[in-house]
């Protein structure tokens, strides 16, 4: 195929070249050309192109290595085509919006470009080390990310905030690494899930897998190591939010995933010494992480902060798939995520969308929305009621997945995380307290003005791709359902 | 031949949703004419199948047909229809009904302007709903269309957000209305879609087929079947109404008049009823859960009859009547279930002998529904006539309407005189074929003699207050908004009403031309079927029913009813006052504000349910996040405070990560020591 006769060796690795290439001559395009828009449509096309040789591979069902630290099977190629996803809506409205048009523009679509290719190196990855790589190279591009709105004292605060548990969770996750390594002498997982070195429960191995569950349940924002990300949404304009929160942290899921589903994968060594151990902990913060995001987000005001909190509930849904650890949960959790991206991007895109049309963060704000702008208020209605789990939309499909996933049909019994299924339903329940304040909002609610609202054409276009997939994945799950039932069983083996 | 073409009885009107979305505006009416003939058409293709079903070889087996949607793991989900007597019966009634409410919308919307767009496109979706609710093969499917209509109730409830009602001070306005309607509906559904998974990881499909076959059911676990039928029941609770989940369904009233009677007659309400007889075969594998389902019947047809007894609101006695008469329609399924799960589970003659009693519950529930959807739809639209006439929703602000509005007061006459059981008007015989089961299930068990009897004295409540009701309206001395009374309604209104009083008077009768057959409900030893026709128990019910003490006692108690209410409200030779103080009695101030339900609920939420998500918000803030705020507000605001930072500050921060992170080691600790690991 084309891909192995241009890239040759590093044919793996195509799609990385590409966003690399991109990253690199960004700012030099920007010096160059000193024009906004010729940047954006460079960065923007190398992101459909690498979106189009990953799509071409993924189908073809591709597989390879490169320099013997990345592999590309399907499980990377479905990741990849996520993160891709956020970045071409990420970089397609950067241009539009007004909060990301100011600053400089090369660094910034260097940045993002930058931050996705740390997350497809992440997803090639089976070793801690390089996975710990990638999550840097992330993690240190999304800081500056947050900040580049230099005059806004919210986004400093954020950027601050976010360094610095950034920083703690990186030493966190070292230290347990280092442990692991200590135990078994390699960092290798599919060496350490095989490793005959350890037999038995110990201190070192407790705190070690601790350290990193915490180290990397900042990135995802688990509780209780949530509190960054309400005010890191708040504070970074709306395409970075909109990236972080369906992106970056999509990344963390990818790397638990990777790490943990494949060490404690049914019939390993180390599942024998404290598989089941590991379930629980995992279901426990699954409820919790729900739970308290849920909850919290009825008591905000800003529309932002209740996406952020909605957003650390659903990864609570997807850890599911830590407690349950089958092939089907995880091409649930993997099909929760390419829906969250569409429905929880959507909503973002929608909130920028606003913010450029001069319209506040608050919910009150949205009030008489419906009277406004019909097509917002419509895709808004849709994006929640999806994130509420409304049926035929996607976001009740992939949660029917998932939740079903915990009831252990595949081999006919009735499993042990029925309990944690009946929690994620009552969640949902809850959740659509806030999301029916925003709909009332815009529907029911007379606002104070009755002007139409114009949104820039990118915004437009980048709303009703999301729309489409939550409409298309709710009643024709399979379009991508069936990657991720591949990918799984490439992942699990 | 016109089977196969079921899937078209959603989908028509799921068409004219589109079509009247996207250009109705430009249409005359403002999509109405669409809207009517797209119910029309399904009406007519519902008919077509009806026919074709019941005289065809089938009948009175189920005939199913469906693709493959979608499958995960082992679990393979379909998307189809399910065609039994049940489902003729409903998907007949539910669109004749929709049309004629929705030729009549032409009449009541008049006034709306350019809004009429988003009405009819938000009817026919909702009546989309409904009909896919029908005429799904399983109960995932049925679940997406029992959300569909969840949705569109919400938005039809608060169409009229602006307005403020009268006449109830304990109602909410239509914003909070539909929002409370749309999540105490949603409870339900959570319990619902809880029991779904149940069945789900049960059985590994939620086909009708698979779920019905009494081979599957055997080799289930009965104690999960019992827990998953519980929780279905709890989504019945919440989307029909019934007690403690009720609240919502008088609020609802803030809709358009139109939109209560679709709600309430043809749609929604009826989806939980539907849901009970469709889960029959599951329902009854347990005798406890069908004695649940009839005492939450029982009781809320009683419980909502006595907030009916005072109400000032025209629009609210005819919701609490819909709870009431809802409660009579669940109390009859439970009943007559609970009548077969015993004869199941004792078998032989005589177990033979009490399903054969049962299996006339089901029938009089459907059969109750069936009527109820005719009456309770002439019943709103009369009231819609009156209201669209003298512009407010106050009885005491009406009188005397009768000279002015002849065609209305005649038809919710006939309306009234129905659903209060007077002889030969539909309600009548339905409503004694409910009483009659449950005190056949009295025998069996102490509870359904209390229920019945329950049952027997909201018979009387309902004859009192249908007619306290059309006496304050159209009897007695001009009120004060009878004088701006514009007269009698336009004929798109009056006709409806005119072909809807046929079938309210009459509806009864079908009962004896095969409606029996068509909603029986029958075990043989390897099936379940609904429809076939043991019309010989319908025969023995029909003697039975005019030999019957009891009937008699019904009937004179119903008589009573109208009676009382005569003297009181239109002879006024009894004055109310007598009876509660003059508004004063406690009991009476009990029931004018709902037994306290609706300031429970408010509590509930918002001391409660708000308070604790602020309290968490307030930790979450301040008590954690504030640590972080401080420090990197610190950072941001200069050099002086960085010192701060590396002195105290950065040592908190890092002790409530290294608390999390230890309170992760110690929570994983104890896990091993639970499993026995460590």
């Amino acid at each position: 195929m084309f891909v192995e006769e241009i890239f040759g060796d590093y044919a793996a690795f195509a799609p990385i070249i590409i966003m690399l290439i991109s990253a690199l001559i960004l700012p030099a395009v920007h010096f160059a050309g000193k024009r906004h828009t010729v940047t954006w449509a460079v960065a923007l096309v190398l992101a459909v192109v690498s979106m189009v040789i990953n799509a071409y591979m993924l189908v073809d069902g591709f597989t390879g290595t490169t320099l013997g630290v990345y592999e590309y099977d399907a499980y990377t190629g479905v990741m990849l085509l996520l993160f891709q996803i956020v970045l071409f809506l990420a970089i397609l409205v950067s241009n539009a919006s007004t909060e990301t048009t100011r600053l400089h523009v090369g660094a910034y679509y260097a940045l993002l470009t930058g931050a996705t290719t740390g997350m497809m190196f992440v997803a090639g990855s089976s070793d801690l080390l390089t996975i710990f790589v990638g999550v840097e190279l992330t993690s240190i591009s999304s800081y500056a990310l947050v900040t580049m709105k230099r005059n806004d004292s919210r986004a400093a605060e954020a950027g601050v905030k976010y360094v610095i548990v950034g920083g703690l969770s990186t030493a966190l996750t070292i230290y347990g690494i280092s442990m692991i390594y200590g135990l078994t002498g390699t960092t290798d997982i599919a060496a350490i899930a095989a490793s005959t070195a350890i037999d038995g429960m110990n201190w070192i191995l407790a705190i070690g897998l601790v350290c990193m569950v915490a180290g990397y349940g900042f990135k995802i924002a688990a509780v209780p190591f949530h509190m960054w990300a309400p005010d890191v949404y708040e504070g970074a304009s709306s395409p970075v939010s909109l990236f972080l929160a369906t992106g970056s942290k999509k990344m963390g899921l990818s790397v638990f995933f990777q790490i943990f589903l494949v060490l404690f994968v049914a019939g390993s060594s180390l599942s024998a010494i404290c598989g089941e151990e590991v379930q629980y902990l995992f279901a426990i913060i699954a409820a919790f992480t729900m739970t308290v995001g849920n909850v919290v987000a009825i008591a905000q005001n800003n529309i932002k902060r209740m996406l952020a909190y909605s957003s650390i509930a659903q990864a609570g849904y997807i850890l599911i798939v830590m407690a349950v650890m089958t092939d089907y949960a995880l091409a649930s959790g993997m099909f929760h995520m390419f829906t969250h991206v569409f429905m929880k991007g959507g909503a973002f895109l929608i909130v920028g969308a606003l913010i450029c049309a001069g319209l506040g963060e608050k919910i009150s704000d949205y009030k008489g929305l419906a009277k406004r702008s019909p097509f917002l208020a419509a895709a808004m209605l849709l994006f929640l009621f999806s994130l509420a789990g409304i049926p035929p939309l996607a976001g009740f499909t992939s949660k029917f997945f998932l939740f079903s996933s915990a009831l252990g049909g595949v081999d006919g019994l009735t499993s042990q995380w029925v309990w944690l299924a009946f929690i994620a339903i009552l969640n949902s329940a809850i959740s659509l307290y806030y999301y029916a304040r925003v709909v009332k909002a815009m529907y029911i609610e007379k606002g104070e003005s009755t002007e139409k609202i114009k949104i820039p054409a990118a915004f437009t276009v980048a709303i009703v791709i999301c729309v489409v997939f939550v409409i298309v994945l709710g009643v024709y799950p399979q379009l991508i359902f069936d990657y991720c039932e591949t990918a799984a069983a490439a992942l699990l083996l | 031949m016109f089977i196969e073409y079921t899937w078209l009885v959603p989908l028509i009107p799921m068409l004219c949703f589109l079509i009247v979305g996207l250009l109705g505006r430009k249409t005359p009416e403002k999509g109405g004419y669409i809207a009517i003939a797209g119910a029309l058409l399904s009406f007519i293709i519902s008919a077509l199948i009806a026919y074709e079903y019941l005289t065809g070889d089938a009948y009175p087996e189920p005939v199913t047909s469906q693709i493959a949607w979608f499958a995960i793991g082992d679990f393979e989900i379909n998307l189809g229809y399910y065609v039994d007597g049940l489902t003729c019966m409903m998907m007949l009634f539910s669109s004749f009904i929709s049309t004629l409410i929705f030729i009549y919308s032409i009449g009541y919307m008049h006034a709306e302007g350019a809004r009429k767009t988003r009405y009819y496109a938000e009817v026919s979706l909702f009546l989309t709903g409904m009909l896919g609710l029908i005429v799904s093969s399983n109960f995932l499917e049925m679940f997406i269309f029992w959300e569909v209509m969840g949705l569109c109730s919400y938005l039809l409830i608060g169409f009229w957000s602006f307005r403020h009602n009268d006449g109830d001070a304990a109602s909410a306005n239509a914003a909070s209305a539909a929002k409370k309607a749309f999540l105490v509906t949603r409870m339900g559904d959570v319990c619902l879609m809880a029991g779904l998974f149940i069945l789900l990881g049960e059985f590994h499909s939620l086909d009708y087929t698979q779920l019905f076959d009494p081979a599957n059911i055997a080799n289930a676990d009965s104690t999960m079947i019992t827990l998953g039928m519980l929780l279905v029941f709890g989504g019945v609770i919440g989307k029909s109404a019934q007690f403690p989940l009720h609240d919502w369904l008088p609020d609802a009233m803030a809709g358009p008049t139109t939109v209560s009677s679709l709600i309430h007659a043809a749609t929604m309400v009826k989806a939980g009823v539907y849901l009970v007889a469709r889960g029959y075969p599951l329902f009854i594998q347990d005798p406890e859960v069908m004695l649940f389902v009839g005492i939450i019947g029982g009781v809320t047809a009683f419980f909502a009859a006595t907030m009916a007894l005072n109400n000032y609101n025209i629009k609210k006695v005819l919701a609490f009547s819909t709870v009431s008469q809802l409660g009579y329609m669940i109390l009859a399924l439970g009943a007559g279930g609970y009548l077969v799960a015993l004869g199941m589970d004792m078998g032989g003659a005589e177990g033979t002998a009490l399903i054969a009693a049962g299996t006339a519950g089901f029938t009089a529930g459907c059969f109750h529904m069936m009527n109820h959807a005719f009456f309770k739809a002439l019943l709103f639209m009369c009231s819609g006539s009156v209201i669209h006439s003298v512009g407010t929703e106050d009885m005491r602000l009406m009188g005397g309407l009768g000279k002015h509005m002849k065609i209305t007061s005649i038809t919710m006459l006939l309306g009234s005189l129905s659903i209060a059981g007077f002889p030969l008007f539909s309600g009548f015989w339905s409503k004694d074929l409910v009483l009659d089961i449950a005190l056949e299930a009295g025998d069996q068990t102490i509870w359904f003699t209390v229920l019945w009897l329950l049952a027997v004295i909201t018979a009387f409540m309902t004859a009192f207050y249908m007619f306290r009701m059309w006496f304050m309206t159209f009897m007695g001395e001009e009120g004060a908004n009878t004088q701006h009374c514009h007269g009698e309604s336009p004929k798109t209104m009056t006709a409806p009403l005119v072909i809807l009083s046929v079938f309210a008077v009459l509806s009864g009768f079908l009962i004896m031309f095969g409606l029996d057959g068509m909603v029986s409900f029958e075990v043989t030893d390897t099936a379940f079927i609904v429809g076939g026709g043991h019309a010989g128990g319908m025969v023995h019910y029909f003697e039975h029913l005019f030999t019957n003490p009891y009937t008699y006692l019904t009937i004179v108690l119903a008589l009573l009813g109208i009676g009382i209410a005569y003297l009181m409200y239109a002879k006024k030779t009894v004055d109310p006052g007598r009876f509660n103080k003059h508004g004063e009695s406690g009991l009476y101030k009990v029931l004018a504000n709902r037994w306290y339900f609706p300031e429970f609920y408010n509590w509930v939420s918002w001391k409660f349910g708000y308070g604790v998500a602020k309290g968490v918000n307030y930790v979450d803030r301040q008590v954690i996040d504030g640590t972080v705020n401080g420090l990197s507000a610190a950072v941001v605001g200069g050099g002086d405070t960085i010192s701060k930072m590396q002195t105290g500050n950065v040592h908190d921060y890092t002790a409530v990560i290294l608390l999390g992170v230890s309170v992760l080691a110690a929570l994983f600790v104890v896990i091993a020591m639970i499993l026995g690991g460590m």
